[in-house]
């Protein structure tokens, strides 16, 4: 998705993404299709369409999951184009209310910390007859995640030390999601590098990615500038992120908002940007998700023999782990080859979810019909786990499933840590 | 043509409800195109689920001479599905049920709106498929196959979308739901009227369900990359080939700017500095295969190839048909608008068919690349080009022009696959003279007498 983007008129109209649109598969519509928000958007700049309530749901009624991009003979960069025309839309049609707030939420760390409390707290004071009753989107709120106890990076040093040789160290960007929900992934991520010899650094000046700002059209320069900040203040071998959205922003998306922002900037500010460009190369360059970086190390994993079998287990490839990292083969020859799993690949593994990012609370039925044949097919080959390595997805996916329990939905780096052998 | 009134458009809600209608200026620009570069509003699009539902709306739209014109995917190359004369597009896209799937029998019964490749997956399991494999077979709708009467590579040995229509139920501009062919596979019971409808691209009749004509699978595939100095020995093996009695499932000619613009995407491997490149994929059991190969490779050698490649497995196969079908969208990228047609003529006059399309491509300037059912005569000339430069446009109508009158000249026609649409209408007195033009305004009069089903385009 680094591509340079090509211009709209360079749509030839064959209709190939729409066989790659996860929302096109459920809905047969045309208007539902990257073909027709390209067309859309090529109406809004030729002013044949104006803005419109109308506009701003065809365009946003997407996942943005890039698949699309993936398919385009012509090299059409629709991430890219639908990112621009969801910031027009917005910056004419507003944005609702519960998006607003979690954009304003999102968008610095000290009100994420805020949101989070109070979260908690919600969590904590919601009656059960209201839980049971009342859904989020697809999901019912008794089956949206507890909240970490204490946010993650508030349990771990800052930088944390190799088991035996040190080989290099590695910078983690967490993420909010095992900042504040998913604490087992942090856990495990670090458990898995300081095993493989890498001190492990993890900035506390870091926040949110940015990627939930980017969705809904505010440009998350902030989230940006801090992070980079935040990454290239420390010397490492590489980058490791456990979210491929996160990774995402990282890899693809600051290259691109510098660009795009470094076009309007005045002169006076060219030199700061160029001095940003260069880092923000750096950091995208050195970025790699932890399941691409374990099955490069996997054969200096160390697994307790001992350790339970488990299975049968199955994998739902997030996008951005298939579009943006292509890391789906990568992974499941990793799985395959992990001795204490019996992998089990399901017909649709890499079909979409339904998550994405705020897809799920805003189109529920769509989500619901997407998640409905992959449940099917987890269910029938009598999966005990379902791994993922995307937090939205872990979050669609687990709350999608029925309250027995009988499936755990996991980061697969939570079981591979299980099964390491002790020191 | 009459506007569709207030009063109207609650008749058709009735029908679909509100969901499965759409009227807002934003979605109806969803439904403005296809694949070719000519577009027109529609003033409704309804999402029909049965074939009463279809009947009924058309009862309404004939009552008013409301124009229909049916989509599936939108994908036609011909514009066939653009509603040139605005009024209702029909789109079948949600009538997307797999009705039977019965490979003792050697048939499956689907809705219009099926994806091909979804009729594929249904046959896998039982080691059957379905042959006609347009480019577009990942998206491409049963319904818009049949009207369109859609061919593809493999169809050099298997045939084309009507050799595999055994039946259809088809709802006609009145509103008559009528029914031809039956689940056998020998039936010559009255007229063969599946071979009418199939290949009309909607001005007679809208499918509604089809019954369909499915073969095992091979038991074996071999896949033959082959690279050539000159195109003009590419083609003359290819007629070669077909000439010493041999039949591949599919032979694709691919010139050296084609193959360039392909590996710029791909970036395969392929031999850049080739002037023609030859897919060659033979299928049958394996001794048959192994036989035929041979035969096949001292045609090639006779016609000075030079480098001759096995495919050795699925995946290496799977890739070059990847890139080969994405030749179209690749083409796409070079120009903000791409002419593709599909002039086809008989296979001995390749080479020479070949020579004019570059003759003509030259002399007006333009950049084109050929490429080729080569082994059914089913060329593809693709010339990218801009269409808000009136300059160059009016060349690269001129050179269409003379590439369709050559095609003509040299015993060939029109369209191989993609239809004529609005495309190539006025190319029609080429191939068929005026007595034969009128017989099929006869037909069109008398099934549709008031001319509503997809109106503008060739008949």
């Amino acid at each position: 998705m680094n591509a340079p983007i090509k211009p709209l008129k360079n749509c030839g109209k064959c209709g190939l993404c729409l066989g790659a649109c996860p929302v096109y598969k459920v809905l047969k519509e045309e208007q539902a299709s990257p073909r027709a928000r390209l067309q859309l958007i090529k109406a809004f700049e030729n002013s044949t369409l104006e803005a419109s309530p109308l506009l701003k749901e065809l365009i946003s009624k997407c996942l943005m999951c890039g698949s699309c991009a993936l398919a385009c003979p012509s090299g059409i960069n629709h991430y890219e184009h639908f990112m621009d025309m969801r910031q027009k839309m917005v910056e004419s049609q507003g944005e609702i209310p519960a998006i607003k707030s979690l954009i304003y939420l999102l968008s610095k760390e000290s009100r994420i910390r805020m949101g989070a409390g109070v979260a908690k707290l919600g969590q904590k004071l919601a009656p059960r007859w209201l839980a049971d009753k009342y859904r989020l989107g697809n999901i019912p709120i008794n089956q949206f995640p507890r909240l970490n106890p204490t946010p993650f990076r508030k349990t771990v040093a800052a930088t944390i030390s190799p088991k035996g040789r040190k080989k290099g160290s590695l910078v983690y960007f967490t993420g909010c999601a095992t900042h504040f929900l998913y604490a087992d992934t942090g856990i495990s991520t670090v458990g898995i590098l300081t095993h493989l010899g890498y001190e492990v650094i993890i900035p506390r000046d870091q926040t949110c990615c940015g990627i939930p700002l980017m969705f809904h059209g505010a440009p998350a320069v902030e989230n940006m500038m801090t992070n980079i900040k935040a990454l290239c203040a420390h010397d490492c071998h590489g980058i490791v992120v456990d979210c491929t959205t996160c990774g995402a922003a990282l890899k693809d998306e600051y290259p691109a908002l510098i660009r795009k922002t470094m076009a309007k900037a005045s002169p006076a500010d060219q030199h700061t940007w160029k001095a940003l460009k260069a880092c923000a190369r750096k950091i995208a360059a050195k970025t790699t998700d932890i399941l691409s970086f374990i099955a490069a190390h996997r054969k200096e994993l160390v697994f307790d023999e001992n350790a339970p079998k488990l299975g049968p287990v199955a994998y739902h490839a997030p996008c951005h782990s298939r579009n943006s990292f292509k890391s789906q083969p990568l992974v499941q020859a990793l799985l395959r080859n992990l001795p204490f799993m019996d992998y089990t690949p399901t017909p649709d593994e890499a079909e979409c979810c339904g998550g994405g990012g705020t897809f799920f609370y805003e189109h529920p039925d769509i989500a619901k019909i997407m998640m409905e044949s992959k449940r099917r097919h987890v269910t029938a080959v009598n999966a005990r786990y379902w791994l993922t390595d995307c937090p939205v997805c872990r979050i669609n996916l687990s709350g999608n499933l029925d309250k027995s329990g009988d499936i755990q939905v996991r980061h697969p780096v939570t079981l591979i840590h299980g099964a390491l052998k002790k020191p | 043509m009459t506007q569709i009134t207030h009063e109207i458009k609650n008749q058709l809600v009735h029908i679909v409800t509100q969901k499965r209608y759409l009227d807002r200026k934003e979605e109806l620009a969803c439904y403005a195109y296809d694949a070719f570069w000519e577009e027109a509003m529609p003033h409704a699009v309804i999402f029909p689920e049965t074939a009463v539902e279809v009947s009924r709306i058309l009862k309404i739209a004939s009552a008013h001479k409301i124009p229909v014109t049916a989509r599936g995917a939108g994908t036609s190359l011909c514009s066939a599905s653009v509603p040139v004369h605005h009024g209702i597009v029909l789109c079948f896209s949600k009538m997307d049920k797999i009705v039977e799937v019965n490979t003792a029998d050697r048939y499956i019964i689907v809705q219009p709106g099926v994806i091909n490749a979804e009729v594929q997956k249904a046959l896998a399991p039982f080691g059957f498929f379905y042959p006609p494999d347009p480019g577009s077979m990942n998206i491409a709708t049963i319904g818009g196959n049949i009207a369109q009467n859609a061919g593809g590579p493999r169809c050099l040995k298997y045939g084309v979308t009507m050799d595999y229509v055994l039946g259809m139920e088809v709802v006609l501009a009145s509103g008559e739901i009528v029914n031809f062919g039956s689940r056998n596979v020998k039936d010559v019971t009255g007229y063969k009227l599946s071979s009418l409808f199939c290949g009309s691209e909607g001005t007679l009749g809208l499918v509604t369900r089809a019954i369909l004509k499915v073969v095992p699978k091979p038991e074996s595939v071999q896949t033959l990359m082959v690279t050539f100095r000159d195109l003009d020995d590419t083609a003359k093996a290819v007629s070669d080939i077909i000439g010493s009695g041999i039949l591949p499932a599919a032979m694709e000619l691919m010139d050296r700017f084609t193959l360039n613009a392909i590996e710029d995407s791909f970036g395969l491997g392929l031999d850049r500095t080739a002037e023609g490149t030859l897919l060659i994929e033979i299928d049958g059991i394996k001794e048959a295969c192994e036989r035929e190969m041979g035969k096949i490779i001292e045609r090639l050698k006779a016609n000075n190839a030079l480098h001759i490649q096995e495919s050795s497995n699925d995946a290496d196969r799977e890739r070059l048909w990847a890139a080969r079908r994405s030749a179209y969208g690749v083409f796409a990228k070079l120009a903000p608008d791409i002419v593709s047609e599909d002039v086809t003529v008989p296979v001995s006059q390749v080479p020479e068919m070949v020579r004019r399309i570059k003759q003509i491509t030259q002399s007006y300037n333009l950049t084109a690349g050929v490429l080729a059912h080569a082994g059914d005569g089913n060329m593809h000339p693709m010339i990218p080009a801009d269409r808000n430069n009136t300059q160059e446009w009016s060349r690269v109508e001129k050179a269409f022009d003379e590439i369709f009158a050559a095609a003509a000249d040299l015993g060939g026609t029109l369209s191989g696959e993609h239809g004529i649409g609005l495309a190539k209408a006025r190319y029609l007195p080429l191939v068929m003279n005026q007595d034969s033009r009128n017989l099929m305004s006869r037909i069109k009069q008398a099934i549709d007498p008031a001319g509503i089903l997809n109106p503008g385009k060739f008949v």
